[in-house]
């Protein structure tokens, strides 16, 4: 039993941090905290060669991981990009990759996964009108033409598209859904940015009007396995986003109140606050075992790879988005304010929870897993 | 990353069998109940539970927390495996004291107790708690004091588990001029000395598993000190932190086990409960701990095999697994409705009460190894490295 990183995930690690507080550092953000765009196409170039993008990708399109576990290593990679509040689209990037990689035809592998790994293209991932997973919220329909498919139709709060070049649609047919890869160039999308409450990351209206797709645009394997297990890695990979975010919300939240004096002591010293503090770490590190453990599962394939990471869709964006409240409410009025970026956390915690199947969609997968068990 | 545990090899195969052959001659029918958590059996089943494990012993199946001898890790998965899977007590007593032995006895100490303990020959109690020293276990009062080669203990100590069948008691007393921890001493207390005496204590559950033990001028040879003088805080806490981690580890069964069957069979709203909606959250969400409870056992087993456990490990575990255990058990008798409230021996009761029973017991897993307001004070002052909280005068 080896239940913890390895020394080249943890170098990994290191590396990546390093290279995103020297590149990207949280203050470097807040200029365009409000603007049209926070992503920044340079850094994530260099991330890729990192290996941002290239994980879940075969060798033979230039991909590869560290250790021979891909989506165990891309955790270590969420975890610190998650921690930098980093805009740029890794979990639908990845997802997409995944998808490719995993049922794609051969000319789609060897036309996009290369330009994906290389962070030369970016991907987002279309699934419905409502941000849900559920194929029945899907609000695009796909009419077979003469020559492939004519997309009408929205798609909504799609991290990424405002910046993406490939977007991978989920949409309705006469008999049942499909994946159709489709330029972002495309004639006939128009893409709107959704004002959001994450100030962090972008997130797009994608309008489809009279959209043509040619038949080799059309994901070739079965529809659902490619959902279930796109919605299963973007899980684990949002999961490990948040961890890293509400590991260094927390401990700056330690430190902060070990300097903070009243009444003569530091006010990490009150019992009241000693008590929260050790209850958001129980939270902390039960993300963090559920991350871990769904990365696992899902990589190796294992028995219990749905419900474990149901048991991370569940648990994580729950317990970060109470570990961001927390953090306000205990760094007080200086946590109230636009300048402190505790506000930045809470605003990320709430994208973080509803994309991907929120919590309550994690717990009813659970229970119906736990009632055919 | 990898949390399968090696398979047994199939040259053990005869060794399985071998031990389930024997279980199936061996276990003994009993005439208590089983019920969930650390109970001490009951005294019709005392006989029938010592003769089972004294066979288990003389058959030459040994509990590695009982040795200091190496053990093949293999046989040992086996043994508990099939010890457990038989359903009644393998060990009796609380064997807190092994660790105690094994890290600071003497080679004659070990020789002398270890064995017996195993054997079920010697039932052993702990006498920590008293009745002013609970949370703050290090202010007890309980003296011993030294005479030629005697000790000589007064004091009353409580929540002593087993002690009403105990051979044997592991006592801290105060023993050196020293306030706080560093005045306390590790004891063997033969519990049949003169001057003991045991009153079992009766609980919210109904049952009888803890005991009060008065001690007046009862005599302790010297020879059964473990370790130095002064050094029983130091045996206590070994001795505790393996008990957290019994409490909170283990990677057997989910804590969540059995709520889809009891949600299935009672109605809420004229329908199965199982098909409410907030009856299926709920369940989703106590799956979810569950599930993540086991993965924090892999964690602290990977942790523990690399000797890089943190302060927080072992109390952020037992947190964990008793304040999901409460409160899957006070679900459960939600979803009884008014039949929840009946308990074993009435007709109507489900599974006999086992539910209420669970829900009763669940606080003693909350307060018993250290309470868990205590359990957040080590994660915050050991863990996080808060200022500790300031002490009054006692």
């Amino acid at each position: 039993m080896q239940f913890a990183f390895g020394e080249e995930q943890d170098l990994l690690r290191s590396t990546t941090r390093r290279f995103l507080e020297r590149t990207q550092p949280l203050g470097a953000l807040r200029p365009l905290l409000e603007a049209p765009e926070v992503f920044d196409r340079q850094v994530w170039r260099h991330g890729a060669e990192l290996g941002w993008t290239s994980m879940l990708v075969p060798p033979e399109h230039e991909g590869g991981s560290v250790t021979d576990q891909g989506l165990v290593d891309l955790v270590v990679l969420g975890e610190e990009l998650g921690r930098a509040l980093n805009p740029g689209p890794f979990v639908p990037t990845n997802v997409v990759a995944d998808a490719l990689s995993t049922a794609g035809s051969e000319d789609q592998r060897r036309a996009h996964l290369a330009p994906l790994a290389r962070g030369e293209a970016v991907a987002a991932w279309c699934v419905s009108g409502d941000g849900s997973v559920d194929p029945d919220e899907c609000a695009v329909t796909a009419r077979r033409g003469n020559d492939g498919y004519v997309l009408d139709g929205v798609a909504r709060f799609v991290h990424g598209a405002t910046v993406a070049d490939l977007l991978l649609v989920l949409a309705t047919t006469g008999d049942g859904p499909v994946h159709l890869l489709v330029p972002a160039s495309a004639a006939g999308i128009d893409v709107r940015a959704q004002a959001c409450l994450d100030l962090t990351r972008r997130f797009g209206e994608v309008r489809f009007t009279r959209v043509a797709v040619a038949p080799s645009g059309l994901v070739p394997a079965d529809v659902n396995s490619v959902l279930d297990r796109a919605v299963d890695v973007a899980t684990v990979l949002q999961a490990a986003e948040a961890v890293g975010a509400a590991d260094r919300l927390f401990h700056d939240t330690v430190g902060y109140l070990g300097d903070r004096r009243q009444f003569g002591r530091t006010i990490a010293s009150f019992q009241a606050i000693k008590h929260r503090l050790a209850d958001l770490l129980v939270v902390l590190e039960g993300m963090r075992a559920a991350t871990h453990y769904a990365a696992l599962a899902l990589c190796e394939g294992m028995e219990d790879a749905p419900a474990a990471v149901s048991a991370a869709g569940a648990f994580v964006g729950d317990g970060f988005a109470h570990l961001c409240g927390e953090a306000v409410q205990l760094h007080g009025g200086i946590g109230f304010t636009w300048e402190h970026d505790v506000h930045l956390f809470v605003r990320r915690a709430v994208t973080s929870q509803k994309l991907y199947g929120d919590p309550g969609w994690h717990r009813e997968r659970l229970c119906a897993w736990a009632e055919a068990s | 990353m990898d949390v399968r545990v090696p398979e047994i090899p199939a040259t053990y195969d005869g060794f399985a069998a071998g031990l389930r052959a024997f279980v199936a001659r061996e276990r003994p029918t009993l005439v208590g109940k089983q019920r969930t958590g650390l109970r001490v059996p009951e005294e019709a089943d005392m006989a029938a539970l010592r003769t089972w494990v004294r066979a288990i012993y003389d058959a030459g199946y040994r509990l590695g927390r009982f040795t200091v001898d190496e053990v093949d890790p293999i046989e040992q998965r086996i043994i508990v495996r099939e010890l457990a899977a038989a359903g009644v007590p393998y060990v009796l007593g609380n064997p807190l004291v092994s660790g105690a032995l094994k890290a600071f006895g003497t080679d004659e100490q070990r020789d002398r107790y270890l064995p017996p303990m195993a054997r079920g020959d010697h039932i052993w109690t702990q006498l920590f708690s008293e009745p002013d020293a609970g949370s703050d276990l290090a202010s007890l009062q309980t003296t011993a004091r030294l005479e030629d080669d005697h000790y000589v203990v007064n004091g009353q100590k409580v929540w002593s588990t087993w002690a009403q069948w105990a051979d044997y008691g592991y006592l801290l007393a105060r023993s050196e001029p020293k306030a706080g921890p560093g005045g306390i001493s590790a004891f063997v207390l033969d519990m049949a000395s003169d001057g003991v005496e045991v009153r079992p204590l009766r609980e919210m559950t109904g049952t009888t598993d803890f005991n009060e033990v008065f001690l007046h001028d009862v005599r302790i040879p010297a020879a059964d000190l473990i370790g130095e003088p002064g050094a029983g805080w130091m045996a206590a806490q070994t001795s505790l932190l393996t008990e957290r981690e019994g409490l909170g580890g283990g990677t057997g069964g989910g804590v969540a086990d059995g709520l889809v069957a009891l949600a299935r069979s009672h109605r809420r709203h004229g329908r199965a409960a199982i098909e409410d909606h907030s009856v299926r959250q709920a369940i989703g969400s106590f799956e979810a701990r569950s599930r993540i409870f086991r993965a924090l056992g892999y964690r602290a087993a990977t942790k523990a095999a690399s000797g890089t456990v943190d302060p927080w490990d072992a109390p952020l575990t037992k947190l964990w697994y008793s304040e999901l255990n409460l409160e899957v058990a006070e679900y459960g008798l939600a979803l009884q409705g008014p039949r929840g409230s009946l308990v074993e021996g009435d007709p109507g009761a489900w599974d006999d009460g086992s539910w209420q029973d669970r829900f009763l017991y669940a606080r003693a897993l909350t307060i018993a190894g250290g309470s868990n307001e205590i359990m957040r004070n080590v994660i915050a002052e050991r863990g996080l490295g808060l200022p500790r909280e300031p002490r009054g005068e006692s």
